[in-house]
């Protein structure tokens, strides 16, 4: 079945957290499992900064908006991908607002059949105002 | 760590080679906060239809930022972007690797494809990087 959408739909917010703040054992305890070494993400102090991909772990309460088309079969998705553009790093103290918008929403035919794509936007700012990142989270649906 | 002027299109990172162990896995899910049964134990991955547990995308974005930065320097990468071909399982080695593709004179930054190779030679995971250098 075609998709048939609002496109008003697109960029509209549909969540907002504010996270606790962040700790320096939190951004330690990430870098490391990443093999990362670098005293920047793993020794505590006032340099310490998270790893670029801490920015990763952020969510807002709701997954999805409830105004996706509605032949798109939410339990039935996997991750396919994500871009992320990042701005300055987490430190440790942040308290991390994440919005969360529908950014796209499109179809493609491959040899398995028509399949469904939903991109959310992330974005992350400190409470200073600051963008830590953008990340457009792609999730494919059949 | 490459001067931007030292730097060619065609050029490729050293590749990183590693045994992705099953704890690295678990201590990446726990400390991301994606504890769920299909990054942390095989027979419940199992029961979601996987062939045991996988390694979270979010963690391979996480490495692929690690062989950048160890080529390039911490806080270089300005953008990643990912696409998830296929699993990724723990418990095997991969190798990971990049190569510059492009390079922008007025902002001193290099666009690189980077990607994760299986055992197989096969790239579960592909993407591209801005990478900024001096």
């Amino acid at each position: 079945m075609p998709l048939e959408f609002d496109p008003a739909i697109l960029g509209q917010e549909f969540d907002r957290a504010v996270s606790e703040p962040v700790t320096a054992e939190e951004l330690i305890d990430f870098a490391r499992a990443l093999g990362e070494t670098h005293p920047r993400y793993v020794e505590a102090g006032p340099d310490l900064v998270g790893h670029p991909t801490f920015c990763l772990r952020y969510k807002g309460n709701k997954f999805y908006p409830d105004s996706l088309p509605k032949n798109i079969n939410v339990r039935t998705g996997f991750d396919a991908g994500k871009d992320i553009e990042l701005g300055v790093p987490v430190r440790p103290g942040d308290a991390v607002e994440v919005r969360a918008t529908l950014h796209e929403v499109y179809e493609k035919t491959g040899r398995t059949g028509r399949m469904y794509f939903v991109v959310l936007r992330l974005t992350l700012t400190n409470q200073r105002g600051e963008m830590l990142a953008v990340i457009d989270n792609r999730f494919m649906h059949r | 760590m490459p001067a931007f002027d030292d730097v060619e299109e065609g050029d490729e990172l050293p590749a990183r080679e590693l045994f992705l162990e099953k704890d690295q896995v678990r201590a990446y899910a726990r400390a991301a906060g994606q504890w769920s049964p299909r990054f942390t134990d095989d027979e419940g991955a199992r029961r979601e239809g996987l062939p045991g547990m996988i390694t979270p995308g979010n963690m391979s974005m996480g490495l692929l930022v690690t062989l950048v930065e160890s080529w390039a320097g911490p806080g270089c990468v300005r953008r990643l972007g990912t696409t998830f071909r296929g699993l990724l399982l723990p418990g095997r080695r991969i190798r990971l690797c990049g190569a510059v593709t492009e390079k922008n004179a007025s902002a001193r930054t290099v666009e690189l494809d980077v990607w994760i190779e299986n055992e197989d030679g096969e790239r579960p995971v592909i993407g591209t990087t801005t990478v900024a250098l001096r």
